[in-house]
């Protein structure tokens, strides 16, 4: 066998061809990112999205993908969608605290003019 | 439910099976509603679906369909970056977010230093609860706020700053895993 052989290729246990479109994005040194991948897509469906998709994007798309899977893997019930929720939280209460501040500049700044007016007066 | 009798789940019509009484899949994708199963063995394939809720619990697995259902969709409509792209967007706003609260927290230091420079505390400037200061706190490093010569100076750099954010998703993909919510469902 090709000791040169891709991650996924090595996972698969089969020959690694020149133009194996999973060598660029799963180099031997890191075989846990293609067993993830495999494990929540399978290596048939990635292939399948990484063939319909542009060469200059396909990095991009292993690397989201990657992300997805490790998070499913450590969550198989929320995935990254748990990591969606904690952010559309944070974002409320961060609006709703900027809120309450904005208001508080509000009347701080009426108070001030009220003083001005009557230090003239 | 599958079974003889009734109609087959969507995904056992999708598979072209028979639609057994114990379908893993029945109870969550009802046959009124094939594009959910349809999608969702596109992007991540029946079995591999099947194998994920077999190692749940029964009263996760609504919740694990409905979140796989989600990826799923986000990964259609952006097949190169999915759901990251939807984590980007919103980290990229949390952090617009904060930097507005920053300067309006600074804005209103300012403003009540500026008029009662008597108060010995920037905590008495502020009437917050806990979860507020704390948060005050983080924002701004008010600990190393203490510096009478500077207060100016450092409200007119924090009201005036210009912070740029650029958050491809890509830089995402460092994000810790944050402890999920566990106690109650997303979808209620």
């Amino acid at each position: 066998m090709n000791p040169k052989r891709c991650a996924a290729c090595k996972y698969l246990r089969r020959r690694c061809p020149k133009d194996c479109i999973f060598s660029p994005y799963f180099p031997p040194s890191d075989p846990d990112k293609f067993a993830c991948i495999h494990r929540i897509y399978g290596a048939g469906n990635v292939s399948k999205m990484l063939q319909q998709l542009p060469v200059q994007s396909r990095a991009e798309a292993v690397e989201s993908l990657s992300f997805e899977a490790k998070c499913r893997v450590e969550d198989p019930v929320y995935g990254c969608v748990g990591m969606i929720s904690l952010l559309q939280t944070q974002i409320q209460k961060t609006q709703t605290l900027l809120a309450k501040t904005q208001a508080e500049i509000a009347v701080a700044q009426a108070k001030h003019s009220q003083t001005q007016v009557n230090e003239f007066m | 439910m599958g079974g003889p009798g009734s109609s087959p789940c969507a995904s056992c019509k999708l598979l072209r099976r028979r639609c057994a009484k114990d379908c893993i899949f029945a109870p969550y994708f009802p046959s009124d509603d094939p594009h959910k199963f349809a999608i969702v063995h596109k992007v991540f394939g029946a079995s591999n679906v099947s194998k994920m809720l077999q190692e749940l619990p029964i009263h996760q697995r609504a919740d694990a369909v409905n979140s796989l259902v989600f990826e799923a969709n986000a990964r259609v409509r952006d097949p190169v970056y999915g759901c990251v792209g939807a984590i980007s967007y919103l980290q990229n706003q949390v952090s617009q977010l904060q930097m507005q609260l920053a300067v309006a927290q600074a804005e209103i230091l300012c403003i009540q230093l500026q008029h009662e420079p008597t108060l010995q505390s920037h905590h008495q400037l502020l009437e917050l609860d806990q979860g507020d200061k704390a948060l005050l706190l983080h924002n701004n490093n008010i600990d190393n706020f203490n510096s009478n010569n500077n207060n100016n100076n450092l409200c007119y750099a924090m009201s005036s700053g210009q912070f740029s954010s650029n958050f491809a998703p890509s830089s995402i993909m460092q994000m810790q895993m944050q402890d999920p919510p566990k106690q109650e469902s997303l979808w209620t």
